[in-house]
């Protein structure tokens, strides 16, 4: 398990050393700066009285302002939830693909790890790096609003861990598409498609509705059967950050079903590189 | 007696397998190689003999299409196996972004050593790279990154060191500096198995040799029994000896100059041709053994092969005798039909 973590820590410390991460963190810590210093918020025992944006106000009807700013958690949960799913998918792709680069993977071949163990490593990080970036987006937006309104909440960066499971299950695919085509641009590819395939499936009840019953809509219900549900996991985690009820059951059952598609993916993987000659 | 290395009847076919569409490679041929414990061994050949393949074999990065290979008593594939080999790859991925000591620590954590900063530094030392430990790899130029790549390899002090093309991009001061390191992971007792188009390195620090063509295993054996063996004399007149005189007593004119060839190893019929050359007025210059050299080893080799005239050169032969005495004097017993190719 320390090898797991050794091949995972390396992917960090690459990672941070590239300019997409770079420029990512810059752009949200940048972002929570100008949110911070521009947004003023006026409550007065409880209710929102006056709301300014780079000094212009912006102020509605009087509301209590834990209700005011759930529509902001909300876009943020849904921001962090498919901003994080794409960019991850264009920073992370050429991260399995440069692990299987020659000259790179024979000399870790010849180190006393497991193949498996190169999978499981790359996995963990990457995972880890789509968590640490959606929390982090997450912690500063909470504490932005939090300082302003006095209102804190804990459901920015829940829906934040949320949006690193929905990425798992897609960087699971890449990672078994770069075992298959060494490419950045294929593993990206796979990844997308996943994506399309999963925001398709949110929708399968009523799409499979356009297909007249037969062979074809059983196709249809059987793939999107297959899917991660990214659409009703964004719910999910925008309804998890604006405190909305939400039914655990539900969630846990997608979530799972989220898990074992990563997973799956990530044993193709593994499965496919413990047969491969370097 | 243990080897280091041994490989059994080790073939490697590439491609053809799916659908058994498109043209398969035989890149090892029923290939035997023993390597002893402690010395350094030196693998040559062509390109596309087979080298690198060899190589991935041995450390589990290719699984072999049949055969067997035994690396330090147990399978390539095994952690405890791996912990103690050191591997130098011919083109080293090195992330441009890192820095020595962040790259050699990352190699340190999956080896699990311990106290890896003193290990680190040392092996950085070693190779001349502590000055520019903190510089990022990307700058560096290529025989800086062999180095690296050298430091990663002893990184732990392997019992094995298998290092492909170590000197490849290093100045002619830094093969020195790699030579020296080599001989004294020999001394430490370590196995250093090598593969190198440099063969004058190669001569000058191994103790035994194979030679690859084509995927099979030509010979190998000891360094001596190999190369250094005696063929005969170079001469040179000062003026022509009569030719026909020459030709009685055994010289030929070397086809490459002023330079007539005594084939044989008898220094008394050759000293008494020389006589005669002289009594007939034919004054000597210069006298200049000829030997075999792993420069010749290999061409004639590969001559051989290419003429299709034996599927093993004739003049290979005393050093595979040689290698098998050789084994056996060192208390290894002789494989069964060990004969090459």
């Amino acid at each position: 398990m320390m090898r797991v973590f050794a091949v995972a820590l390396d992917l960090l410390y690459e990672a941070a050393r590239r300019r997409w991460f770079l420029a990512l963190g810059g752009a949200i810590t940048l972002f929570l700066i100008g949110l911070a210093l521009s947004l003023q918020l006026d409550v007065v025992e409880g209710t929102l009285a006056a709301t300014r944006l780079f000094g212009d106000d912006i102020s509605g009807p009087m509301q209590a302002v834990d209700v005011v700013l759930r529509p902001l958690y909300r876009a943020c949960a849904y921001v962090i939830f498919f901003g994080g799913i794409v960019f991850g998918t264009l920073a992370c792709a050429d991260f399995a693909p440069s692990l299987l680069s020659p000259g790179r993977i024979e000399h870790l071949l010849s180190l006393p790890v497991r193949r498996v163990e190169l999978i499981a490593g790359t996995f963990l990080g990457v995972l880890t790096i789509a968590i640490i970036g959606g929390l982090y987006g997450a912690l500063g937006f909470t504490v932005v609003l939090g300082v302003k309104s006095g209102i804190w909440t804990m459901g920015p960066l829940y829906s934040a861990v949320l949006a690193g499971i929905g990425f798992s299950a897609i960087y699971g695919a890449m990672l078994a598409a770069a075992t298959f085509v060494r490419s950045a641009a294929l593993s990206a590819a796979v990844g997308a498609g996943v994506l399309l395939a999963g925001i398709i499936s949110s929708f399968r009840a009523d799409l499979a509705s356009l297909f007249n019953p037969g062979i074809w809509r059983g196709i249809f219900e059987a793939f999107t059967a297959l899917m991660p549900r990214f659409v009703t996991l964004a719910q999910a985690s925008a309804d998890i950050a604006a405190s909305a009820p939400l039914s655990m059951g539900a969630l846990l059952r997608l979530l799972l079903g989220m898990l074992l598609f990563g997973v799956s993916m990530t044993f193709v993987a593994a499965w496919r590189i413990e047969r491969m000659d370097f | 007696m243990s080897f280091a290395i041994r490989a059994t009847g080790l073939s490697k076919v590439y491609g053809g397998s799916v659908f058994r569409l498109g043209r398969s490679i035989r890149a090892l041929d029923e290939v035997d190689i023993r390597v002893p414990p402690g010395l350094v061994f030196g693998l040559v050949g062509l390109n596309g003999a087979g080298k690198t393949t060899f190589i991935k074999a041995v450390l589990g990065v290719v699984r072999p299409t049949s055969g067997d290979v035994k690396v330090l008593g147990g399978s390539p594939e095994e952690i405890s196996v791996r912990r103690r080999i050191g591997y130098l790859p011919e083109r080293l991925y090195l992330p441009g972004a890192w820095t020595p000591p962040a790259f050699l620590a990352s190699i340190a954590r999956i080896k699990g050593l311990k106290r890896p900063k003193e290990e680190i530094d040392r092996q950085l030392s070693r190779v001349d790279l502590l000055a520019d430990a903190g510089r990022r790899v990307g700058g560096f130029s290529k025989g800086m990154r062999q180095r690296l790549g050298l430091a990663a390899a002893l990184l732990g002090s392997p019992e094995l060191l298998v290092l492909d093309e170590p000197t490849d991009g290093i100045d002619p001061l830094g093969r020195v500096t790699v030579r020296n390191i080599l001989m004294e992971e020999r001394r430490r007792g370590a196995t250093v198995f090598l593969n190198s188009h440099m063969l004058s390195e190669i001569e000058k620090i191994s103790d035994h040799l194979a030679v690859l063509h084509r995927g099979r295993l030509m010979c190998q054996g000891s360094v001596e029994s190999l190369c250094d063996s005696l063929e005969g004399w170079r001469v040179r007149f000062l003026d022509p000896p009569p030719a026909q005189l020459a030709k009685t007593v055994g010289f030929a004119l070397d086809e490459k100059g002023p330079w007539w060839r005594f084939e044989g190893t008898d220094a008394g019929t050759f000293n008494s041709g020389l006589a005669a050359l002289h009594e007939a007025g034919a004054n000597v210059v210069e006298v200049v053994p000829v030997g075999r050299d792993l420069e010749s080893l290999l061409a004639r080799v590969v001559d051989s092969v290419r003429g299709g005239k034996q599927e093993r050169p004739a003049n290979v032969e005393p050093g595979i005798e040689g290698r098998d005495h050789d084994l056996e004097s060192s208390g290894a017993s002789v494989q069964d039909g060990e004969e090459a190719a």
